[in-house]
Order: C-alpha cells, then structure tokens, then sequence
C-alpha cells in the first residue's frame, strides 16, 4: 500500500468521525465542531493530493481560501447560535424552527 | 509506523476525542489541537504557509470563537445536558468503519494515485497567490466582506418602535 492510499484512509476515518458528530449532536455547538473536523480532513485531502502530484504551491493557495471561508461559516453559525440562544435560550438544533421565514 | 502517519493518527485522536468529550470547553480545545495537528501535517508535507495559516488563523481565531459561544451557552448546558448514548457508541463505529474500509479503501485509493498528472511543480507561493490566482484574492476579500454582513444583520442595532 501507497503512503498516499495509507494517508488517505485515515482522512476517510477523520471524516467518518466529523460526520457521525454531525448526525448524533443536536448541538449547535457540536454541529460545528462536527463541519470544522470535516473541513480539516479536506484541507489534508486537498494537501496530500498536491505532494502526489508535486503541486503544493496550488494546494497552499487553495487551502488558504478554504480557512477563509471556514472562518466566516463559523463565525455566521456562531452568530446565529448567539442570536438563538438570546431568543430562545436554547442552542438545540430542533428548536431553529422560528428562524424559517 | 512513520512520523508522517503518526500525525495522522493523532490528528484522528483528537477528532474522536473532540466529538466523545462531555464538555464543550474541552472539545474546543481538541478542535484546538486537531488543528496544531493538522497544521504540523502541512509543515511536513512542505506547505509552511498552509501551516502557518493553519495554526494562527483555525488554532487561534475559531477556537477563541468557539470558547467565547461555549462560555455563553454553558450554564443552560449544564443544566440540560445532551444525551450522550449515541457519543459512547463512537469508538465502536469508527472501528467498524476502519475494519470494513481497510479491505475496499487503501486498494481504490491506490488505483485513483494511477491516474495522476504530474505538475511541473516549482513556483512560489507569492506568485500562486498575487499572480496566477489574482481572482481569488478579490473573491477571499468578498468572503470576509460577506461574513462581516451577515454578523451584521444577525445582530441589528436595536431601534425604538415609534
């Protein structure tokens, strides 16, 4: 087996690990500790790619796009948890149904 | 067992322990240190800037963010906590995950490595960034310039009804 196979499998688990989080947490909180796990097992991805293909200059410059954007969805959702919690004093994913137009 | 894969391991440590954690406070800090993880990762791949970014902006700045939520919300999580059932069955699930992948994953991974291009690699990050990807930068600006609006409209300034 490849490093590249072998580096690859344990993403698959890291993000195996960010979903289950995703689907069991009813959290805010946890949701998002779920998406940034994720989030961090693409950015590997996207690293261990660039090294096989000796591309690493594209994959850095992708990847600081990527923590960007990472960084907005989180302060959003964490805006949003704040809002809600101030609302409703609940940081319960079911009870984000008042948000719906 | 290389250094390499060792990081890898530990990166998956820590997002196990983060989501398995019964304290938020605690799993933002796993969270925290699956970046210092990842950001060592990028160090040894030979990307000093993802690392960099990595490090300052996930371990620092999304921790801080998340610590200053939990911190808010903690007391009426204490007070109602989560039912954490379905977070002890994780150890066991990622193992099957692991046991079932490693007999279809690494062989399909392997096979997909095949079929790769090889780059002319070289170049600088400077050039990648301020010169080959020019419309990037403008559209990271525009992300940051969103984020800063919807923190906006998510909290109001709070106007008398007349």
């Amino acid at each position: 087996m490849s490093t590249f196979a072998m580096e690859w499998y344990l993403i698959a688990i890291i993000i195996f690990t960010g979903f289950y989080c995703m689907l069991a947490s009813r959290s805010i909180v946890r949701q998002l500790i779920g998406l940034e796990i994720v989030s961090k097992a693409a950015m590997l991805s996207v690293i261990s790619a660039g090294a096989l293909t000796d591309n690493l200059v594209y994959a850095q410059a992708l990847i600081i796009t990527m923590i960007v954007i990472e960084v907005v969805v989180v302060a959003a959702g964490l805006a949003l948890l704040v809002k809600n919690f101030r609302l409703h004093g609940s940081a319960d994913i079911w009870k984000l149904d008042s948000l719906k137009g | 067992m290389t250094y390499h894969n060792l990081l890898f391991v530990l990166a998956a440590v820590f997002a196990v322990w983060a989501v398995m954690a019964k304290k938020l406070l605690t799993s933002a800090i796993m969270l925290a240190s699956l970046s210092a993880a990842v950001s060592l990762i990028f160090f040894d791949f030979g990307a000093p800037w993802a690392g960099v970014f990595e490090l300052s902006v996930c371990a620092g700045l999304i921790t801080v963010l998340f610590i200053g939520a939990v911190s808010l919300i903690r007391a009426e999580e204490e007070k109602h906590p989560e039912n954490r059932t379905r977070f002890y069955a994780l150890p066991l699930a990622v193992a099957i995950f692991a046991i079932a992948a490693w007999f279809y994953l690494p062989a399909f991974f392997d096979e997909l490595a095949t079929g790769r291009q090889m780059a002319a690699g070289g170049g600088t990050i400077g050039l990648a960034l301020w010169d080959l990807r020019r419309p990037d930068m403008l559209g990271q600006v525009l992300m940051l310039a969103a984020g800063v609006f919807v923190i906006k409209s998510v909290f109001p300034r709070r106007t008398e009804n007349k």
